[in-house]
């Protein structure tokens, strides 16, 4: 008995001390090299492709060290960096979706990387300007863009075949769509065994479609001359998209896939819906996986509108502020080798988001997979139209993941039947609530 | 423990005050380990969260004191409200299916056949298996276009319902998921409650010539009840904490309909950090779950027969 409690609390000591004893996130390695930690969102065959290049990163210099981690989803990620940040075990780089922009900003344990871009005058007219500008405010640029990508319609090109419509002419405005949708409709009895479209009730899809309008998210220029004080996504441009997707549901045209991308592809593929809105880092896989045709064209827009393009979403790369000098040193050289035009090629052919560096697409391997996936250009092509505005510019709030939800719950009633303009208030109404609250802190 | 005292010299009538006192301080570092490990990962996390509801709030900390703000905004909140009925809808469903199902298992597996024991481990296996590896099975099964029960509804000739998109059967889809998680748990102790019961009695039973039913309404059912009386509280705190499935399988939605308090809490914690407003709906979580088991056991526990 004795010898038992002896050993027990040998153990409870040990357990104590291993609590506290927790390993530094980054330090100098034996061999002198500075190593740092990168944090990353990006799961499946997209986290083979970042190990690869950093793999290549570290053997092609030998003064730092990149140890990459995935931490789950970009929602995942940015709630485990929130509570190290600003500790010195804060990973040196992460990278944090569109939506995280504002937060990151705000929480003031970032260092911006226009510090090193000043100290080195480095070129950031190489960078796609439609997609560094989403991460600048007043004139500096807080983050490094890494992965970008946008939404598109893909659609099924056989059964396009099978209804009687042109494959190479994808419907573009609503109407269109919905004409498009109600060929594409199959129904058997009571029982529908092909939908016409599917949007997933996603936060992101639909401020895309507002966008595309010249639509904005909130007030104050979408937040980005003072901040934000009320929703706007109520107004009339707002109420088209809500529109769209309640009438089509209604008819019988829309098919609900829910929240999860997985869902929706896999719908996609087998059949239960001939279009879909995705992300262009979508695409390539679903032409690999599909046994049928994938077409890819541009975001559909209200009739009578003028496209302005779509938002870009993705992530970018943020630098940790409470680190070693080194740490930061080693942290901007790893961002410099991701932007170069060879490490974006690389990227872009393998993952299908956007060359930050638009001298990536003028790379060998670029032109071969265009060749061989010619959907790929449509998506960088849709980027390139895009008209720059505070639209296109996209939201810069903190409250986005609050917001985004709102506006899934806003989707999901309309299923139920709800109106689309008390849906919309009623989202709004509680984005305002929520904007309110998130002016009072600190 | 009693060894460790044997071991001490008798003390003479003197030194009785030290003996108390030497005495008190060795009960004390008995228990230490326990007030240690209770005090940082339970009272400390306690108290806090208590302290925390009474002020705006961040994942840094507080950072400005606004009274029972936070409550008056919770309590007010059309989120909140579908946040509580959906918890209470979540108990129903999941808590007397799941203990009636252990309990029917058990009562069938009970019984001295040959190969009772495979049919026993496949009842309790649902106990090893983790709630993410369990909620992506469900997942998939609940998939509406690769589903099974798409697939088996299809076969029958009823259209295919989406389990988790539409607000009307997401919540029981979760709960039934929920159901067959639990029942190895609850299974197993139910099963071990039947084993302790004395055979006597039920070989009297037989000599009385009485029915199957007369027997475990008499017998069976008030010689389990201590161990009925555990598992319902247990699965009754359980089912109020739920986290992982509901996270998995329908991250609160659609429409809010599975949006479980500890979920809510989760999400304004964590994702919208607001960590005020997500301390003062746990300090409410705490409060009805204990008033619920105060009350169980007030009431629950005159039916309870203690051998």
């Amino acid at each position: 008995m004795k010898r038992l409690l002896a050993g027990l609390s040998v153990l409870f000591v040990l357990f104590l001390t291993a609590c506290s004893s927790t390993d530094s996130a980054s330090g100098t390695t034996e061999d002198g090299k500075t190593e740092i930690i990168f944090w990353h969102a990006m799961g499946g065959e997209l986290e083979a492709s970042v190990n690869e290049i950093v793999d290549e990163y570290n053997s092609s210099q030998d003064k730092y060290t990149v140890k990459p981690v995935y931490q789950g989803s970009y929602e995942e990620s940015l709630t485990k960096l929130n509570t190290v940040a600003g500790t010195a075990d804060a990973p040196a780089v992460t990278q944090i979706f569109e939506a995280g922009t504002k937060q990151m900003i705000d929480s003031g344990n970032i260092q911006p990387v226009q510090k090193f871009i000043d100290e080195e005058n480095y070129d950031t007219s190489q960078w796609e300007e439609n997609i560094s500008s989403y991460y600048q405010v007043d004139g500096e640029q807080y983050s490094m863009p890494f992965n970008s990508s946008t939404p598109v319609l893909a659609y099924n090109k056989d059964a396009f075949k099978e209804a009687g419509l042109d494959p190479e002419q994808a419907p573009r405005t609503y109407s269109e769509l919905k004409e498009a949708a109600e060929k594409l409709t199959i129904k058997e009895g009571d029982k529908t065994s092909q939908y016409g479209l599917s949007i997933l009730n996603y936060g992101w899809f639909f401020e895309e479609l507002l966008a595309t309008q010249g639509g904005m998210f909130v007030d104050n220029e979408n937040g980005r001359e003072g901040g934000a004080t009320k929703a706007s996504f109520n107004d009339e441009k707002g109420q088209k998209v809500f529109e769209l997707i309640s009438g089509m549901y209604e008819e019988g045209t829309f098919y609900n896939s829910g929240q999860n991308w997985d869902d929706m592809r896999a719908s996609f593929q087998t059949g239960t819906m001939a279009m879909m809105l995705d992300s262009s880092a979508g695409i390539k896989g679903l032409v690999d996986n599909a046994d049928f045709e994938v077409g890819v064209a541009y975001l559909p827009h209200p009739d009578n509108v003028d496209p302005q393009g779509v938002i870009i979403g993705g992530a970018s790369l943020w630098m940790a502020k409470d680190i070693e000098e080194n740490q930061q040193q080693a942290a901007w050289d790893f961002m410099k080798y991701l932007s170069t035009a060879e490490v974006q090629a690389k990227w872009h052919v393998e993952s299908g988001y956007f060359a930050i560096n638009p001298a990536a697409y003028e790379e060998d391997i670029v032109k071969q997979e265009w060749e061989k996936y010619p959907q790929l250009k449509v998506t960088v092509d849709q980027l390139h139209d895009t008209v720059p505005s505070t639209a296109t510019q996209g939201a810069l709030i903190s409250i986005f993941p609050e917001a985004r939800q709102q506006i899934v719950t806003g989707m999901e009633s309309l299923y139920q039947g709800e109106d689309p303009k008390a849906a919309l208030d009623k989202a709004a109404a509680e984005v305002d609530t929520v904007l309110e609250k998130g002016s009072r802190s600190r | 423990m009693n060894d460790a005292r044997e071991l001490l010299p008798v003390p003479s009538q003197e030194s009785r005050p030290k003996r108390n006192l030497f005495a008190f301080l060795e009960g004390w570092l008995y228990l230490l380990p326990s007030i240690i490990l209770f005090g940082v990962f339970v009272f400390y996390p306690m108290f806090r969260t208590i302290y925390l509801s009474f002020f705006l709030a961040d994942q840094m900390g507080p950072f400005e004191f606004v009274g029972l703000e936070n409550y008056q905004y919770i309590v007010s909140s059309d989120s909140f409200q579908s946040s509580v009925k959906a918890t209470i809808l979540f108990v129903l469903y999941t808590v007397p299916a799941g203990i009636l199902l252990a309990l029917f298992l058990a009562l069938l597996t009970n019984e001295k056949i040959k190969g009772i024991g495979i049919f026993r481990t496949l009842f309790s296996s649902t106990m090893g298996m983790s709630v993410a590896a369990s909620s992506v099975i469900w997942m998939f099964m609940y998939n509406p276009s690769i589903g099974v029960f798409s697939r088996i509804a299809e076969w029958l000739g009823f259209p295919a319902i989406q389990w988790l998109q539409n607000p009307d059967y997401a919540l029981l889809a979760v709960s039934l998921s929920t159901v067959w998680m639990n029942a190895g748990f609850a299974y197993l102790i139910i099963l071990g409650g039947l084993q302790n019961i004395d055979t006597h009695l039920y070989e009297n039973a037989k000599v009385a010539g009485v029915s199957y039913l007369y027997q475990l309404r008499r017998i069976t059912l008030p010689m389990l009840s201590p161990t009925l009386f555990f598992i319902v509280t247990v699965s009754f705190i359980n089912a109020f904490q739920t986290f992982g499935q509901i996270d998995i399988l329908t991250k609160g939605g659609p429409v809010e309909s599975t949006n479980v308090i500890v979920y809510s809490i989760y999400k304004d914690a964590f994702i919208n950090n607001d960590v005020g407003s997500a301390s003062a709906q746990a300090v409410i979580l705490f409060f009805c779950v204990l008033l619920l088991t105060a009350l169980q056991f007030k009431l629950g526990e005159r039916k309870v027969h203690y051998q």
